[in-house]
């Protein structure tokens, strides 16, 4: 007689169900398993607290961004080649070239290098930690960026991330959005402008570092640099609802009178 | 014996991925957690009943439907009423869990010691044979 068919009937007879139901159970698994495409479709059907829980599960789509963000620039500066070909053909392609350019170096679209500082911002890693103070929050993220500006800051990258006029940084669960791409601490802030200047500005007596400091001093750390490099802005630039206007459509629009 | 349910459960997992057909995108997703959750207690369940030799094979099967469509029940009516009912199925299902667990383990430490002291005895007897011989 089989060995093995004797040792799994008379005493072992349960083995054999068992199995089967653990077969049917993994399958079960498998179809319940949360990956990067179902985690959006169970966000919805979850309890906040959950949806923490889901989102910090895995941020495997940080690297899928940062591919495409380099297709993205790649094909920016075949655009810019582009034109730059085409502007060299005569003199108002050329001028007009110009303005194009200056365009979009103010919009971020293009990358750029100059003399800046680097700030990081990272949470605490002593001191008090019963206070929410201890962690860097989206807030701080834009004090900072703005005390930048105000510096006159020229370009502004936030952990590799191309800051815009129409940037935005929200608080989610643990971590930051920065244009709805996931950051988390420690978070480098890269900006181009007089150094002096934006080294002075953030530095001000109870400003913005300062109030940081007053929390745990190993929190901030900035440095000048003579040269830094920032990336151009990768993420998507369509507008759908704001028209230019242009001098014809002036003429009888309500702008401006509050109706 | 314990290891092939475990080989099962591991062949089943991968299954889906043969099939190409991957984890459920729609909400039953997470109906579907809850069912895992009554599986895995039923599996666990069946394994201790079977070492302990009172396992029956009707009152398994049916146990494992029966768990598996009231936590989905619960996980739907819950949904519906607005109470996180689903809850009342993980709790319980994860209690029996750690129960069955701990017994299971019990078991096969039992198992395992009285094989040590049965060879034990085994040298000692071999031993006075020899000094008696």
């Amino acid at each position: 007689m089989n060995p093995f068919l004797s040792r799994l009937s008379g005493q072992n007879s349960w083995v054999v169900p068992v199995s089967i139901m653990a077969l049917i159970l993994g399958v079960m698994l498998n179809f319940a398993w949360i990956t990067s495409t179902t985690r959006d479709d169970r966000l919805k059907r979850v309890t906040t607290g959950m949806a923490d829980r889901l989102r910090t599960g895995g941020l495997d789509m940080i690297g899928e961004y940062s591919k495409m963000q380099e297709a993205m620039s790649a094909l920016q500066k075949k655009v810019t080649q582009l034109e730059n070909s085409m502007g060299s053909s005569d003199k108002e392609s050329k001028m007009l070239n110009e303005n194009l350019q200056e365009a979009k170096l103010f919009a971020g679209l293009v990358p750029v290098q100059g003399q800046g500082v680097k700030i990081v911002l990272s949470d605490a890693k002593s001191g008090d930690m019963t206070t929410e103070d201890v962690i860097i929050h989206d807030a701080d993220v834009l004090k900072v960026v703005n005390e930048l500006h105000a510096a006159h800051a020229e370009a502004i990258s936030v952990n590799g991330h191309r800051v815009i006029a129409r940037s935005s940084f929200r608080c989610v669960g643990p971590v930051i959005h920065v244009d709805n791409i996931p950051v988390a601490s420690p978070i480098t802030i890269i900006a181009i402008g007089n150094m002096e200047a934006l080294f002075g500005g953030l530095n001000l007596p109870g400003g913005v570092l300062d109030e940081i400091r007053q929390t745990s001093p190993d929190m901030v750390s900035i440095e000048k640099l003579k040269s830094v490099h920032i990336e151009a802005y990768g993420g998507p630039t369509k507008t759908e609802f704001a028209i230019p206007v242009t001098a014809k459509s002036t003429e009888g629009s309500t702008e401006g009178k509050g109706e | 014996m314990i290891l092939l349910p475990v080989l099962a459960l591991v062949i089943g997992f991968s299954i889906p991925f043969l099939f190409k057909t991957g984890p459920i995108t729609n909400f039953y997703g997470l109906y579907i957690g809850v069912a895992c959750l009554a599986g895995l207690d039923s599996v666990l369940g069946g394994i201790r009943s079977g070492l302990e030799g009172k396992f029956h094979n009707d009152v398994f099967v049916t146990g494992f439907i029966a768990n598996v469509i009231i936590a989905l029940f619960l996980a739907w009516l819950g949904d519906q009423i607005g109470l996180d009912l689903f809850l009342v199925a993980v709790l319980v299902m994860g209690g029996r869990i750690y129960t069955n667990l701990s017994l299971i383990r019990r078991f096969v430490l039992t198992k395992w010691k009285d094989t040590q002291e049965r060879t034990r005895l085994k040298e000692q007897q071999a031993q006075q044979a020899q000094s008696n011989g």
